[in-house]
């Protein structure tokens, strides 16, 4: 009875597509079991999520000899991407990505030239005041 | 951009007429500098007294604000110039 809702946020400072799939996976756990989350996007989190990048982000963070191996078998489990796992998590619960206004301002990048998944550029006083609102945070 | 404006106590016409005990000018570095340069600033100014941040970083318009607040200041208000935003806080402590 009115139990306040559980919050997460997590500063994705990676720009690879294991850890930003392991991400999405994650977030999309924790919106379905009714989570609040947050995500605060830094140097190549940024990167990954301009919208003339994300498509065509193939860059690992480890085990590169596995990649293609992973990529395939990502695709025979009918796997969605990372990004459209985070836009289905964005549409079935409460979802809100932020860019870092210091990684913005090294793409020199507007809110425009990110995906419409991002909700503003925000700066990391206001991040930190809601990560120590959060009941779980992490650093991806 | 996009969020929503923290709400000051002033109105913007009693933004303009304030006489600020000190002035910060951090346009030009990006975040966290004009936080932390604010929180060195109001050092310098009095209880009671009014410290005018100057930066064009587009977080610290919020930062400041939630800075103040959990600090135990007053956040008064924010003007947007051309290319950058004037912060208003009040020192109380």
């Amino acid at each position: 009875m009115g139990e306040k809702r559980k919050k997460m946020a997590v500063a994705v400072f990676s720009g690879s597509i294991d850890r930003l799939t392991g991400l999405a996976i994650l977030v999309s756990g924790a919106v379905a079991m009714g989570m609040e989350v947050e995500l605060f996007l830094q140097l190549w989190g940024a990167y990954s999520f301009r919208k003339d990048v994300i498509q065509k982000n193939m860059n690992f963070s480890e085990f590169q000899n596995l990649s293609s191996e992973v990529a395939k078998r990502l695709q025979e489990l009918k796997l969605p991407s990372w990004f459209d796992l985070l836009r289905e998590a964005k549409r079935m619960g409460n979802l809100k990505i932020y860019v870092c206004s210091t990684a913005a301002a090294i793409w020199k990048a507007k809110k425009e030239d990110f995906v419409d998944l991002v909700d503003d550029i925000i700066g990391v006083g206001e991040w930190v005041d809601k990560m120590s609102e959060a009941d779980i945070t992490l650093f991806v | 951009m996009g969020m929503n404006e923290i709400k000051g106590e002033l109105s913007p016409e009693e933004l303009r007429k304030l006489k600020p005990n000190k002035t910060v000018d951090a346009r030009g570095m990006s975040c966290p500098g004009p936080l932390l340069a604010a929180k060195q600033a109001i050092t310098e100014v009095p209880v009671g007294g009014i410290l005018e941040t100057l930066s064009s970083d587009p977080g610290t318009k919020r930062d400041l604000p939630l800075w103040a607040k959990k600090m135990g200041h007053v956040y008064l208000g924010t003007i947007e110039e051309p290319g950058y935003w004037r912060i208003f806080v009040r020192r109380m402590k």
